[in-house]
C-alpha cells in the first residue's frame, strides 16, 4: 500500500516542525527520511504512526484517509530505536502480542511467531526474557513483533543507531532481506548517510521541517540540489564563487576558481552571481604543479590504509579536500607543490 | 487548546484537579482565611501578638527545629560517610537503620523514651538509687533527644546516597592535579554532597516544626507551635477557631519557607554527576574499626531502644501508672484483644481504604504527570506535593473546617479518616509512582499500541504491569506510615473510631504505660509484618525509587 502525503503541517506549541511537506511513497518500496537531528525527520514518522497529530494536510495510506485515525487502528508495525521490548514478557509473548490483540486462535500464533523468529534467526530463544539477549537479538526481536502481523506500512525510527558497527552491519542486512521478501512499504528514519545509501529504493533528505531533495541514492549522491544536501550526504568541498551568466537545468560551465577555470556540470539551474562549487574529496586527483592549472601546496596528509587523505592549500584562503588512491597515495608530502584535477562531470554547481 | 479539550486525559485531569480542589485547597483556604477572623470582626493575628506566649512558641520551635536539625545532621553525617567508605565489623546492623524509622511510630518513640528516662522511667530509676539525678525528661532535655533520635535516619539516608553516586574518578583526579587525598576528598566530594546533605537536613527541620506526637507528650512547660494549636482546636472550654487557624497559618508558613529554601538549595546544587565509579569500602582493622563500629552500634542500638521498651512495657504487670517491672503477665495484651480491640480494627479498616485509594489516585495523578503532559499537569504535579508543607495538625484543622456542616459532612464519619490519612501520603505515593513511570518508555507503551491494542488497553496490558513492583512497595509504605498516623487523626476522629495512635496517645496522657505498650506492640506488628512479607517473601526493594 502506498502512501500519500499532502501539504502536511504539524506544530508543537506554535513552532512548525513540519511546514507544509507533500510526499508520495510506492507501495512496497523502502523509503528513507535522512536529516540531522531536529530536522523533523521523527515527526514525520510519527505522524504517519498517528502518534503526532497533524495541524494541517492529509495522510492517505492506499485509498484511504488516515489523517484522524488512531494510531492502534492505522494497521503498521513499528520499530522503535530502543527496542521498545516489553521486559516483562518473553520474546515469544513479545512476538505474539499483535497476534492476540488481533485476537487469532492459538495454532495459528504458534506458527506465525515460529516462523518470524526463525526468518530473523532467533529459533530457539523464545522462552527467554529481552534483558538475557544481546542488542542484536533485541532488534531482531522488534523487528519479528513488527512484521508478524504483516502490517500495511512498516514503520522504523533509526532502529540501529543503540547498536554497534559491527552489529549494525548485520542488522542493516536483516532489515533489507526481510523488506525485500515481505514486499512492505517501508518508511526508516536515520541521520546515517551509510544506512540510508545502502538500504534505500529512495531517500528524502530533511531540512527544517522540509524536504530538500527526494531521489534514488545515486541521484541524492551524484546530483544534489543543494549544497545542504551535498555536504550532508558524503564529504564535500564547497567553494563560494561567481557566475558570470546563468547556467540552465544539466548545462555546463566554466567556474573560475582563483586565477584559472574548472569545468563544472549543473543538475538545477543555477542564476548568474555568487555560487557554490561542489568537489567530492575522491573526484580531485593530484598530479605534478603545472603552470595554468590549479595549483596548491599540501597543507595535511593522512594516511589511511586504503587512500590518503590531503588537505591543500590554494592560497588566498582557499582549502581542498582530497582522497588520494591507488598505487602511490601516500606519496606527496606535507609542503609539496601540486596540481590538482576535478573530474568535470562530477565537479558540480549549485545555487547559494 | 481544542486538540486538548478531545483527549480524555485532559478531563481526567480536570477531574483529579477538582478532587484537589476540594480535599486539599478548600481545606488549606479555609484554615488561612479563618485566622482573619469573620464575623466578630477579630483578627487572629492581633490576637496571636497581643499574647506573648505565642511569640514565645514560635521562637521555641524555631529553636527546637534548629538545634535537632544541627545533632541530626551531626550523627547522620558522619555515620553515613563512614558505612559509605569504610568497611568495619557491625556494619550490616548499620544497613537496616532505614527501617527503624517506618517500624517505631513517632508516639512510641515519645512512650519508649518516657518509660526509660522519664520521672518513673527504668533508667532514671537506676540511675538515682546511684545518686545520679538527669534533669527532667519533660521539657528541652527530652525534646531534643528523643526528635534527635527520631530523625537523624533522614539525614543518614539522605547523605548516604549522595556519597554513593558520587564519582570518586573525581577525587582521583584532583589528586593527580597535585592537591592531598584528604584535601582532594574536601574539595572535590563535599561540594557535589553539600546540597543532598542541606536537603535531608532541611527536611527534618519541617518535621520537627510539625512534630505533634512528641512535642505534645514531651513538651509540659515549653511551648510550642504544634502544641498550642492542637490545644486551640480541642480545648475542654470550647475550641477557638480565630486562633486555631492563626497558628495554623504560622505553621505553614514557616514550613513553606524551609521548602522553598530545599527547593533553592537543591536546584543551585544540581551538578550533573556523569555516571562514575563508586568508592570501594576501605577495610577499617585495628581499633579504628572497633572504634567505630561501637559507635554506629551505640547509636542502632539507641534507636532500636523503643523497639525493646514496648515489648518489656507490653508485658510488664502494672497496677493503674505504676509500672512493676520484673513481674511478667500477658494481661496487658489480652485486655487489648477481649476488652478493647476497637482500636485496632479502625486502624487496619481505614489504613487499608486510605492505602487503596490513595495508590489508586498516586498512580493516575501521576500517569497524567508524567505521560500525558498538558497545559494543566503542572499544576496537578504542583498541587500533589502541596501535603508536604502542611503538618498533620494543619490538614486535620482543615479538613473540620472544611467538612463539618454544609453540603458535605463528613465529621463524625470514618471517611474523613481515611481522607485525612490519604491527604497527608499523597506527595510520596504520588512521587514513589512517578519515579517508576519516568523509567519505562514511551516507547513501551507506542510499540503495544502501533501493535492494535488501544491506549487505555494498553497502559493496563504493559505499562502497569512494569509498575507492580513500585506500586506494591508504595502501597507497603503508604501502609505503615498511615497506620501509625497520629496528627491528624486525632484532630478530625470522633468517639469510637479511635486508631491505635490515637488509643496510645490518650493512655500515655493518662499515664497508663503497660496498656500504650500493648497497644503500641499491636502497631509495630502491623507495620512489621507487611514489611517483611514484602521484602523476604516477595523480595522488593522497598526504597528502589527514593532518590
Amino acid at each position: 500500500m502506498g502512501i500519500r502525503i499532502d501539504s502536511l503541517a504539524v506544530a508543537y506549541d506554535g513552532h512548525r516542525v513540519i511546514d507544509g511537506l507533500s510526499l508520495t511513497i510506492e507501495r512496497g518500496s523502502f523509503f528513507t527520511l535522512l536529516g540531522p537531528s531536529g530536522c523533523g525527520k521523527t515527526t514525520l514518522l510519527r505522524t504517519l504512526a498517528g502518534f503526532v497529530q497533524a495541524s494541517a494536510g492529509r495522510v492517505h495510506f492506499g485509498t484511504h484517509d488516515v489523517t484522524q485515525r488512531p494510531a492502534h487502528r492505522r494497521d503498521i508495525g513499528m520499530v522503535f530505536q530502543d527496542y521498545a521490548l516489553f521486559p516483562d514478557k518473553t520474546v515469544f509473548d513479545n512476538v505474539a502480542y499483535g497476534l492476540r490483540a488481533r485476537r487469532q486462535d492459538e495454532s495459528t500464533i504458534q506458527r506465525k511467531v515460529g516462523q518470524a523468529l526463525e526468518r530473523v534467526g532467533l529459533q530457539g530463544l523464545d522462552k527467554r526474557h529481552p534483558a538475557a539477549l544481546s542488542g542484536g537479538q533485541r532488534q531482531r526481536v522488534a523487528l519479528a513483533r513488527a512484521l508478524v502481523i504483516e502490517p500495511q506500512v512498516l514503520l522504523m525510527d533509526e532502529p540501529l543507531s543503540n547498536l554497534d558497527a559491527k552489529l549494525r552491519l548485520q542488522v542493516r542486512q536483516t532489515i533489507a532481506d526481510l523488506q525485500a521478501e515481505a514486499g512492505i512499504t517501508t518508511v526508516f528514519v536515520t541521520h546515517d548517510q551509510d544506512e540510508a545509501l545502502a538500504l534505500s529504493h529512495r531517500i528524502g533528505v530533511m531540512n527544517q521541517g522540509r524536504l530538500e531533495q527526494v531521489g534514488t541514492p545515486a541521484q541524492i549522491y551524484r546530483e544534489p540540489v543543494s549544497a545542504y544536501v551535498a555536504d550532508f550526504v558524503g564529504a564535500a568541498n564547497l567553494l563560494p564563487v561567481v557566475l558570470g551568466q546563468p547556467v540552465a537545468a544539466g548545462g555546463s560551465t566554466a567556474v573560475p576558481v582563483g586565477a584559472v577555470e574548472v569545468a563544472a556540470h549543473a543538475p538545477v539551474a543555477v542564476p548568474a552571481g555568487a555560487a557554490t562549487l561542489v568537489a567530492r574529496p575522491e573526484d580531485i586527483t593530484l598530479g605534478t604543479p603545472q603552470p595554468g592549472a590549479l595549483n596548491g601546496r599540501v597543507a595535511r596528509r593522512q594516511y589511511l590504509g586504503d587512500k590518503t587523505s590531503y588537505r591543500v592549500d590554494l592560497g588566498s584562503g582557499l582549502q581542498l579536500d582530497v582522497d588520494s588512491h591507488g598505487d602511490g597515495h601516500d606519496r606527496f608530502m606535507p609542503g609539496t607543490e601540486v596540481a590538482l584535477q576535478l573530474v568535470p562531470r562530477r565537479t558540480l554547481v549549485l545555487g547559494r | 487548546m481544542r486538540s486538548d479539550l478531545r483527549s480524555v486525559w485532559f478531563w481526567l485531569t480536570l477531574a483529579a484537579l477538582a478532587v484537589l480542589g476540594l480535599f486539599l485547597l478548600l481545606p488549606l483556604f479555609n484554615v488561612l482565611a479563618g485566622s482573619f477572623g469573620g464575623n466578630s470582626g477579630r483578627s487572629g493575628w492581633s490576637l496571636v501578638r497581643q499574647d506573648g506566649k505565642y511569640l514565645t512558641a514560635v521562637v521555641n520551635t524555631l529553636v527546637l527545629g534548629g538545634v535537632v536539625t544541627l545533632l541530626a545532621s551531626l550523627i547522620g553525617v558522619p555515620m553515613a560517610y563512614f558505612t559509605a567508605r569504610f568497611d568495619f565489623s557491625g556494619k550490616a546492623i548499620v544497613a537496616i537503620l532505614p527501617l527503624i524509622t517506618l517500624v517505631v511510630p513517632e508516639v512510641i518513640a515519645a512512650q519508649t523514651w518516657l518509660m526509660a528516662f522519664g520521672n518513673n522511667g527504668l533508667v532514671s530509676r537506676a540511675l538515682a538509687e546511684r545518686g545520679l539525678e538527669l534533669p527532667s525528661f519533660y521539657g528541652w532535655f527530652g525534646l531534643i533527644t528523643v526528635m534527635t533520635f527520631t530523625y537523624y535516619t533522614y539525614v543518614y539516608i539522605g547523605t548516604l546516597a549522595a556519597i554513593r553516586g558520587f564519582d570518586v574518578q573525581l577525587e582521583e583526579a584532583a589528586q593527580s592535579l597535585g592537591t592531598s587525598p584528604a584535601l582532594s576528598r574536601w574539595k572535590v566530594m563535599v561540594p557535589v554532597v553539600l546540597p543532598s546533605v542541606l536537603a535531608s537536613a532541611l527536611l527534618v527541620f519541617t518535621l520537627v516544626v510539625g512534630n505533634f506526637a512528641v512535642a505534645t507528650i514531651l513538651s509540659n512547660k515549653v511551648p510550642l507551635l504544634s502544641v498550642l494549636t492542637y490545644q486551640a482546636t480541642v480545648s475542654e472550654v470550647g475550641s477557638d477557631p480565630l486562633l486555631q487557624s492563626t497558628l495554623a497559618s504560622i505553621s505553614v508558613a514557616i514550613v513553606m519557607v524551609v521548602l522553598f529554601l530545599q527547593r533553592w538549595v537543591v536546584g543551585r546544587g544540581r551538578r550533573e554527576v556523569v555516571q562514575g565509579r563508586g568508592a570501594r569500602a576501605q577495610r577499617l582493622a585495628g581499633w579504628p574499626g572497633v572504634l567505630l563500629g561501637s559507635v554506629a552500634a551505640a547509636v542502632v542500638v539507641i534507636s532500636l531502644l523503643p523497639v525493646v521498651t514496648i515489648v518489656v512495657g507490653a508485658f510488664t504487670q502494672a497496677r493503674g501508672p505504676v509500672m512493676r517491672w520484673g513481674t511478667w503477665t500477658t494481661a496487658n495484651l489480652e485486655r487489648v484483644f477481649t476488652r478493647a480491640p476497637d482500636p485496632l480494627f479502625n486502624t487496619l479498616t481505614y489504613a487499608a481504604i486510605a492505602t487503596a485509594v490513595g495508590i489508586a489516585f498516586s498512580v493516575a495523578v501521576s500517569y497524567l504527570v508524567v505521560k500525558k503532559r498538558n497545559r494543566l499537569t503542572p499544576l496537578l504535579d504542583y498541587l500533589t506535593a502541596l501535603p508536604l508543607a502542611l503538618s498533620g495538625t494543619v490538614i486535620g484543622i482543615g479538613l473540620v473546617m472544611s467538612f463539618n456542616t454544609g453540603w458535605l459532612p463528613l465529621t463524625g464519619t470514618g471517611a474523613i479518616i481515611v481522607l485525612a490519612y490519604v491527604v497527608r501520603r499523597l506527595p510520596f505515593g504520588t512521587r514513589n509512582a512517578s519515579s517508576t513511570l519516568y523509567n519505562i518508555p514511551d516507547s513501551i507503551e507506542e510499540a503495544s499500541i502501533s501493535l492494535g491494542v488501544p491506549p487505555l488497553a494498553s497502559f493496563f496490558r504493559v505499562v502497569l504491569p512494569l509498575m507492580v513492583p513500585a506500586i506494591v512497595a508504595a502501597a507497603v509504605l503508604t501502609w505503615t506510615t498511615t497506620v501509625a498516623e497520629l496528627s491528624a487523626s486525632i484532630i478530625v476522629y470522633s468517639g469510637g473510631r479511635e486508631t491505635m495512635p490515637i488509643q496510645i496517645f490518650r493512655l500515655i496522657d493518662s499515664g497508663l504505660m503497660a496498656q500504650a505498650s500493648a497497644y503500641g506492640l499491636l502497631l509495630v506488628a502491623v507495620i512489621v509484618l507487611p514489611i517483611l512479607l514484602a521484602t523476604r517473601v516477595f523480595r522488593i526493594d522497598l526504597f528502589a525509587s527514593r532518590a
